[in-house]
């Protein structure tokens, strides 16, 4: 890549965390709703493990870091390329966007990864501070766990991103796409782990659901952070390798695409 | 004349807008998370007229002017920061759900019809929110289809329909329920030469056959020119000119101007007026009436230089505005 | 007799506006098809997930699964009648700044009324599938009686629920007059209303129960009239009564919701100034 076009996604990025920043409302909103939402799942955990102290190998004090460490993944996991790729096709602006001598999707990655640094700023911290004083202190399991949850998080915000971004795709073929938004959306937070930890759900369905990506996104970082499983654990293993595999596919399954989409573009206009 | 009776009473409105200070860069945007400083804008200050029934008033100013926020404040949708608006007598703040029954409100480039749905279903919802009776629906149905011919396009859906005919179903849609009043923000804006027309000859014929009252913010000169017996000009939120239009004419812009073609590039000038346009043979002069006439103009002029045309230009609302814009 | 012509106004208007919303949604059936899919998806997902944690701690702060169920049910029918009816609240933002009342100010109804109904969203009702699935799920399990008055009672809970629902939708909402920014509410409004209302707020800490009942009366959509009903004890309104202040608390809140909504509504500066 040249460096002018290096420099044409940083100033996207720079643009973009501007942006983002002047609204406030939105800013405290968040803050505020993030946290009550985190507390309730705090306190549900707490009236469920009242009467029993540990729980599928986990105790109380680890599920309330498993709350705070998952909102404060819920802030990587953020992004819009999918809407902006719908409006972009709903407007006829794309083929445009396309001509452009930079890539268009190198521009809404930029824009989602400055989305993200605003957030971690205006969000993470915030709910982080509020986890700590009203819930727990979210300590990772170990040094090594700690760089391995740092290693499969990186890995499942790419999968996020090229999932979303892909599913964006699809409005290259169908015009309204809200319904199918709303399904992935509630699919990822049901079967991810991001609210209940998938090891409560029964082991048919959890076995289906570790060959999905859904848990790559939530459950596998989140497990390595609390240390659900020993590091050098078959477990754990295993599941960075799938999760690896995943960002293999789907990085080809998105490379696939994007010629797919451009080729469209370029022969249709858009 | 019976067109004594005033349907609106502006009594020294004033509207000022709150805005935001934005600082600049990621600095400016992180300054903003704390601090929050704003400054309030005048938009409208202090305006104060009358309209009597049966009249078309136009409003003109520039962008910015506070003509919408007026023509908005007028017809209920904004709350003016101090001042009253009485229409009918009624303060419009205080009883908007009545006043509103008596005006419709057209704002250009913004419908109220329904987009997915054929035109006739829009309408049958303005019926029942209006409380229009079957019969009176049909007769004022019937009157616009003299006037626009909206009777064909009933049955058709509004996304099919182009925006010559878009605009004739909001037209009719506003005067459903047969409103004293009819406010028309930038109607004509975007609309090609022969919709102009027939929004223009609508508002004629309806002004005519109705007695609505019709006040309407507009750009385009020609539809003050071919529709408005009063012109207000607004500036700064200032009312800046209120009359009709030859005698704002006379009084700001009294003069005309002598287009002259010679035979050859000289143009001489000329004492008691202003050579205003000079290109290769020909100029253009403008004079005040009361400082020379025409005729003796041209006989000066003739006297210096060989003539071959002459033509006089009143002054025109662009003079006008002009002058009342300070351009 | 003048409010009574009123009533029947709107009550004619409404009736007008149902067919609108009817003919417009005819005119895309994929969306419903779309809708119909999703809106099952989450909450017979969502309560599954929940039957898999209750199976592992046996119950909630003493809500056995099928009582659990009846709660979760009543919950998302009355937030499927919320979604009809009241959804535009989510978005006000965008109304705002897009100076859509500009609309509703020229005509002679109430704007909450107009902003409220002009709009109704019939694909709300693609959620009261999996409300009555988990409902009637809930009640078979528990043996719950349909005598006429436990269904009256529950009428009246769930247009209770429903208004509380509106109202608290309009209140945010309505913020949106002061800062002019087009907030999409609805992620994090549904988000609490699940959390609160689909669980026992007993759970919850006291401040925030106090908070729940007596200020953001959200523990009055299902809480507090379904342990009424079912009999279990919430330490406050056992047995009818419950379902009475329900609906109490739902007029309430939407005539708070109402006066808020048009003191903000004095600060609507249309679109483009």
């Amino acid at each position: 890549m040249s460096r002018a076009g290096i420099r044409v996604y940083l100033q996207v990025y720079k643009t973009q965390i501007i942006r983002s920043m002047t609204y406030k409302f939105e800013v405290y909103g968040n803050i505020l709703m993030q946290s009550i939402i985190m507390l309730a799942s705090a306190y549900f955990w707490k009236a469920l493990f009242k009467n029993s102290d540990t729980v599928k190998g986990v105790d109380v004090d680890t599920m309330l870091i498993y709350t705070v460490v998952s909102a404060m993944i819920s802030v990587v996991l953020t992004c819009n390329v999918e809407r902006r790729i719908m409006t972009s096709v709903d407007k006829g602006t794309i083929a445009i966007d396309m001509m452009r001598p930079v890539n268009v999707f190198g521009v809404f990655l930029a824009e989602d990864i400055a989305g993200i640094t605003a957030l971690v700023f205006q969000n993470m911290l915030p709910i982080l501070v509020i986890g700590c004083l009203f819930i727990k202190l979210p300590t990772p399991a170990g040094p090594a766990h700690f760089a391995l949850f740092l290693v499969s998080l990186f890995m499942a915000f790419w999968i996020n991103w090229l999932i979303a971004c892909m599913f964006g795709m699809i409005a290259f073929w169908t015009l309204n796409m809200d319904a199918l938004i709303q399904v992935k959306k509630h699919l990822i937070r049901l079967l991810s782990g991001s609210i209940i930890p998938l090891w409560f759900f029964p082991a048919w369905l959890r076995n289906i659901l570790e060959w999905l990506p859904f848990a790559y996104l939530y459950q596998l970082p989140l497990d390595l952070y609390i240390g659900k499983y020993p590091v050098s654990s078959a477990q754990c293993q295993r599941g960075l390798c799938v999760q690896l595999l995943w960002l293999v596919l789907l990085t080809m399954g998105f490379l696939f695409l994007q010629k797919r989409v451009t080729s469209k573009v370029m022969i249709q206009g858009g | 004349m019976e067109q004594e009776k005033v349907v609106i009473e502006v009594n020294h409105i004033c509207k000022q807008y709150k805005v935001l200070k934005k600082g600049e860069g990621i600095k400016g945007a992180l300054k903003g998370l704390v601090t929050r400083e704003s400054r309030l804008v005048p938009a409208v200050d202090d305006l104060s007229f009358q309209i009597k029934a049966g009249e078309i008033v136009g409003f003109i100013g520039p962008n910015g002017a506070g003509k919408s926020t007026t023509i908005k404040m007028m017809s209920g949708i904004l709350t003016p920061t101090s001042g009253e608006i009485l229409i009918n007598g009624m303060d419009i703040q205080k009883k908007r759900k009545e006043v509103v029954r008596n005006i419709g409100v057209i704002f250009g480039q913004r419908s109220q019809l329904n987009w997915d749905l054929r035109l006739g279903e829009s309408y049958e919802l303005l019926r029942h929110i209006y409380q229009i009776d079957k019969a009176q629906y049909e007769e004022t149905l019937d009157v616009m289809d003299q006037i626009l011919g909206i009777k064909e396009l009933l049955d058709k859906p509004v996304r099919q329909m182009s925006l010559g005919q878009r605009v004739k179903g909001d037209l009719v849609a506003a005067m459903l329920h047969s409103p004293d009043v009819l406010f028309l923000d930038e109607p004509t804006i975007g609309l090609d030469i022969s919709s102009k027309y027939a929004l223009r000859k609508f508002v004629k014929e309806i002004n005519e056959k109705r007695k609505t009252t019709i006040i309407l913010t507009t750009h385009d000169l020609a539809d003050i020119e071919q529709l408005c017996d009063r012109l207000i000009i607004i500036n700064h939120g200032h009312l800046m000119e209120d009359g009709n239009l030859s005698e704002i004419v006379n009084r700001i812009a009294p003069y005309k101007t002598l287009v002259v073609e010679y035979y050859d590039e000289y143009a001489p000038e000329h004492d008691k007026c202003e050579l205003c346009f000079h290109e290769e043979n020909v100029a253009k002069y403008r004079f005040g009436k009361k400082e020379i006439t025409a005729a003796r103009l041209i006989e000066e002029l003739s006297a210096k230089a060989q003539i071959k045309d002459v033509s006089i230009e009143e002054a025109g609302i662009d003079d006008i505005i002009r002058v009342a814009y300070g351009q | 007799m003048k409010l009574l012509r009123e009533l029947f106004h709107y009550l004619d208007v409404t009736a007008a506006n149902i067919k609108i919303a009817f003919l417009s949604i005819i005119e895309y059936p994929a969306n419903i098809i779309g809708w119909l899919l999703s809106n099952p998806i989450q909450f017979l997902v969502g309560f599954a997930t929940i039957q898999f944690v209750v199976n592992e701690f046996g119950a909630i702060n003493g809500w056995n699964y099928g009582q659990l169920a009846f709660l979760y049910g009543l919950s998302v029918i009355s937030h499927a009648l919320s979604m009809i009816f009241f959804v535009n609240g989510w978005f006000m933002g965008w109304w705002v700044l897009d100076g859509e009342f500009d609309r509703m100010l020229t005509r002679p109804m109430s704007v909450v009324y107009q902003f409220f109904f002009t709009n109704i969203n019939i694909f709300g009702i693609t959620d009261l599938v999996p409300g009555v699935i988990v409902f009637a799920y809930g009640c078979q399990k528990i043996g719950f009686c349909f005598t006429l008055a436990n269904v009256f009672q529950i009428l009246v809970l769930l247009v209770g629920a429903t208004l509380i629902r509106g109202g608290v939708y309009l209140i945010l909402g309505s913020t949106s007059f002061w800062t002019r920014s087009a907030i999409d509410f609805g992620a994090f409004t549904q988000e609490l209303f699940d959390k609160t209302t689909m669980y026992p707020i007993s759970m919850y800490p006291e401040a925030f129960q106090f908070i729940l009942t007596y200020i953001i009366p959200i523990g009055w959509v299902s809480f507090y009239p379904v342990s009424g009903l079912l009999g279990i004890e919430n330490g406050l309104a056992n047995g009818q009564v419950a379902t009475w202040i329900t609906l109490f608390a739902g007029i309430l809140t939407m005539l708070v919701a109402a006066g808020f909504f048009k003191l903000g509504l004095r600060r609507y500066e249309s679109a483009g100034n």
